[in-house]
């Protein structure tokens, strides 16, 4: 059949693209995360001016609040593949303190590279390990990572002898300071992505008027981000710091956002996490594909340790306790499903930013940290609230 | 039957839904007690929704609702079960972790979880029902027909008075129905209760009701006694057109290809406590169909095929080349595997229609390494109207769709690769009358393209319709081989279930293992 079908897929008149549902598109549950991050920000800009304050908006504060962010965002961005493949990590804040914990210790001897190496390899090793218990085993996610999660605090204690270990030879820290510390003037490379995002979704938008079909959500998503990121760089007036570990995280989210959107890898992943026996009865590797997600979440947090050990050229064996939670936190304000096949890495992204001005205004705004915990855990059971009503809703329109 | 005062009637009722889908456009709808009244429809006729409002799961939009005579406004199942109305739903709502007695009194709301007096119950309630499952067996220990009884049962126990069969039969194979139409029987004829039939199949209708409601597109179309009515009259008013019977596909030329390497070859393949070792070779454009009960291993025999089943031993060939053990080199062979459980098996909920079509197949819509949307909307689009799926666009998610249109959308998944082996599984429970045509038309037509085709299911009628050889299956083993021109559906009832045959069918199945080895 198929070939004969295949021919007539092309003689056939272009089926329409459906138009899109801009109430659902728009509705809280798809947006929620932005608005929620724009309402943050914009209430915190107003009180700063009000109280007298500096500036919140200012490009100092904001690259200050990303530059905060990049680890955990990392993180949570590597956890959400974890969750839409239908698994859970606990151990990443543990597999990162490990990681950091290696190469400080070996970057004295080895080098600063190859100690990074050899820790981003013991980071996927414990990756494989805990996917190996998940998936041979059969045990479930969360009760396999809890226990590694503590296992590996344990056997950083046992390497470290629960001392703090640093690294003070300059050829060493040099790099460090060079990996971590670099800063640049995004103001090129912003006025760059913006224009080409502008100038793409233009395109795409003369195209959809061109053939009356309407306009899709992506044309929209550039000319808005295109406007937001043009409207940053004009702000700047030239002179924009980039630090290097939010140049790491904007290539590490834009390479896995295209990889889950436009890749049959991508597509595999959220099938997995779907349904796994529909996945696994349309030939696809099951088992790899939940693997790989562990090693990938932990080679991530890997990558995270390193850059947290550059940034105090040393690591207490408690560093980066309880991140994970932070961690998690991002990818469900982001609407990850804890049940796998849906999440999104922006939204998390913009998750995990959320988090972080809620912090950052917090000591801006010197209300102390008592109330941190607080206003956070509630935030996050807000969020949570409104994707599960909104879920509920827009199943019983369609009449189950 | 007697003039009796319906227990309930419906007048006018409507349901329109917040998305501007009306599902029921007015319906006038009568039960009596001591009648089964049977409610007919094809897919998406809008009976799912009537039978939600009668239960109680929606409120109706517009219309009444008559009880004994006065007019209720039931606003959850509770409610509804408290009234009387009980609900066997389709897809069976028991708890799988608890037993058969934890389940039938589910809702009983003593303070101890299991007090003796449930046992003397539960004995009373069998003695009913003439069925006794053991009260101590976990539900999720149990075939999907005895859980069906449980649900049946667990209806009973609440001492309602409408009870609501919704497809109860649907996933049932033979002896299995037997003994859920023994149930509506005793609870009509004996114990005078009333009863709403929900089914595609029309023959069980026929011996089953005493009147029957045909609904179309959200409105009653027929309301009869079915002592009035033949099977042909039935089908007209649910398709809406004269249909041409299922028998007339059967008069079709084999378009086996004779000779030549064979299509498919299985050397000894088994699985450990569910196949017995088989051995057959299918040709090119042959359709083989595998009759056989619910248990009989005929899906283990597909998934052993379609290398799903991790346990299996022995060999597969395509076109003589040995398949590996995983599903991912059968896809690349060319074998397409349509699960008997779509929801549970084929399709992946979070996904449209688009997503689901084009996930066994991505290679052929990638461009430059990534996924070309527009082409994998076109390939859905392509499968709606090639199959008459019924969805206004390729974006509706697969779970709001109607079971019929989301089963088309499990074989069309297979539609745009080079399979050339299909293996289906009960491609049709669940399915009206019209998509059911559709669809053994289209294994016809994938047989003339030289595709081979293996089709299992529990209508033998089907199967002799489309089939050009038939295998019989029971406990795990092939006991039989028939061409399909040379025996009739009461051939393969007995082979596959018939105590009478079961001597005759072993010692076949002896004589053919012998030789297999």
């Amino acid at each position: 059949m198929s070939a004969q079908e295949m021919k007539s897929v092309e003689t056939l008149p272009k089926a329409t693209p459906a138009r899109p549902r801009w109430g659902k598109i728009f509705g809280l549950q798809e947006m929620g995360v932005y608005y929620a991050l724009a309402l943050l920000v914009g209430t915190l800009a107003i009180v700063t001016t009000y109280m007298g304050q500096s500036n919140y908006l200012s490009i100092q504060n904001m690259s200050n609040v990303i530059y905060q962010t990049s680890l955990i965002g990392m993180m949570a961005v590597a956890m959400t593949v974890v969750l839409i493949s239908g698994n859970f990590d606990l151990s990443v804040a543990s597999v990162a303190a490990f990681s950091a914990v290696a190469m400080v210790a070996n970057a004295a001897t080895l080098g600063f590279w190859p100690a990074a190496g050899l820790a981003m390899l013991a980071a996927m090793a414990l990756g494989l390990l805990n996917g190996a218990i998940v998936q041979f085993v059969g045990i479930n996610a969360f009760i396999v990572t809890l226990g590694t999660m503590t296992a590996v605090r344990g056997l950083i204690l046992l390497y470290t002898d629960g001392r703090s270990v640093s690294v003070s030879i300059p050829e060493v820290t040099d790099v460090m300071k060079a990996f971590e510390g670099g800063t640049h003037n995004g103001y090129f490379a912003l006025l760059v992505a913006s224009l080409a995002m502008l100038a793409y979704g233009s395109w795409a938008f003369a195209r959809g008027i061109a053939a009356g079909q309407g306009q899709q959500p992506m044309t929209l998503g550039l000319l808005l981000g295109g406007l937001g990121l043009l409207a940053i760089t004009w702000a700047s007036g030239g002179e924009l710091p980039v630090r290097n570990p939010v140049i790491y995280l904007a290539i590490f989210t834009g390479c896995v956002w295209f990889v889950l959107h436009f890749t049959k890898v991508g597509r595999r992943l959220y099938a997995v996490g779907g349904n796994p026996e529909a996945a696994r009865l349309s030939g696809i590797n099951v088992t790899k594909y939940k693997l790989l997600a562990f090693v990938f979440c932990s080679m991530t947090a890997g990558f995270a340790g390193i850059l947290f050990a550059s940034r105090l050229r040393s690591m207490n064996p408690s560093g980066l306790q309880g991140a994970e939670l932070t961690v998690i936190a991002a990818a469900i304000l982001g609407g990850t499903s804890l049940f796998g096949g849906a999440g999104s890495v922006i939204k998390t992204l913009a998750g995990a930013l959320l988090l972080f001005s809620l912090t950052n205004g917090f000591n801006i705004l010197n209300l102390g940290a008592n109330w941190q915990g607080l206003i956070e855990g509630c935030v996050v059971v807000a969020a949570a609230a409104v994707y599960t009503i909104g879920d509920k809703r827009s199943k019983s329109k369609t009449g189950g | 039957m007697l003039a009796a005062q319906p227990i309930m009637q419906l007048r006018g009722v409507k349901k329109a839904f917040a998305n501007g889908t009306v599902a029921l456009r007015g319906v006038d709808l009568e039960i009596v007690l001591g009648e089964v009244h049977g409610l007919l429809g094809a897919n998406g006729a809008g009976k799912s929704t009537l039978i939600k409002i009668l239960s109680g799961a929606y409120p109706a939009t517009e219309g009444e609702i008559l009880w004994h005579g006065a007019p209720v406004q039931w606003d959850s199942p509770k409610a509804a079960k408290a009234m009387g109305v009980a609900t066997v739903h389709q897809h069976i709502p028991l708890v799988p972790t608890f037993s058969v007695l934890e389940n039938v009194f589910l809702d009983d709301n003593g303070f101890w979880r299991r007090p003796t007096s449930l046992r003397t119950r539960y004995d009373a309630l069998c003695d009913r029902m003439g069925y006794r499952p053991d009260p101590d067996t976990l539900v999720s220990a149990l075939s999907i027909g005895q859980q069906q009884m449980v649900s049946i049962l667990q209806s009973l126990s609440t001492g309602a008075n409408l009870i609501v069969l919704d497809e109860p039969t649907a996933s049932l194979a033979m002896d299995e129905r037997d003994l859920v139409y023994q149930a509506v029987r005793r609870l009509s004829q004996g114990e005078g209760k009333a009863v709403l039939f929900v089914s595609h199949f029309l023959d069980e209708v026929m011996a089953l009701t005493d009147r029957v409601t045909v609904l179309r597109d959200g409105a009653v179309v027929m309301t009869a006694q079915t002592h009035d009515l033949n099977e042909s009259l039935l089908a007209e008013a649910i398709v809406g057109k004269p249909v041409a019977a299922l028998g007339q596909a059967s008069r079709h030329h084999s378009t086996a290809v004779v000779g030549g390497t064979p299509r498919l070859s299985l050397r000894n393949l088994a699985s450990p406590g569910a196949l017995r070792p088989i051995s057959l070779d299918l040709a090119r454009g042959e359709v083989l169909g595998v009759a056989g009960l619910l248990g009989s291993g005929r899906s283990e025999l597909l998934h052993a095929i379609f290398r799903a089943d991790k346990r299996a031993t022995g060999d597969v060939l395509v076109d003589d080349k040995p398949v590996a053990r995983s599903t991912g080199a059968a896809v690349a062979a060319g074998i397409g595997l349509v699960p008997e459980d779509r929801n549970r098996q084929g399709l992946v909920p979070e996904f449209e229609i688009w997503r689901n079509i084009s996930l066994p197949a991505l290679d052929g819509v990638t461009r430059f390494g990534t996924l070309d949307a527009a082409k994998e909307r076109e390939r859905a689009w392509q499968a709606i109207r090639m199959l008459s799926i019924k969805a206004s666009s390729p974006d509706i998610l697969v779970t709001d769709l109607s079971g019929g249109n989301a089963q088309k959308v499990t074989i069309a998944k297979w539609f745009f690769s080079d399979v050339k082996l299909f293996l289906l599984d009960e491609p049709t429970a669940g399915i009206d009358i019209g998509a059911k045509a559709d669809i053994l038309r289209l294994i016809r037509a994938l047989a003339e393209q030289g595709k081979s085709v293996i089709v299992v299911s529990s209508e033998f009628e089907e199967i002799l319709a489309v089939a050009d050889r038939v295998l019989v299956m029971r406990d795990g083993a092939c006991v039989a081989e028939r061409r399909a021109d040379e025996t009739s559906e009461h051939d393969l009832l007995l082979l596959a279930g018939g105590q009478g045959n079961a001597d005759a069918a072993d010692t076949h199945y002896e004589s053919k293992d012998g030789n297999s080895q």
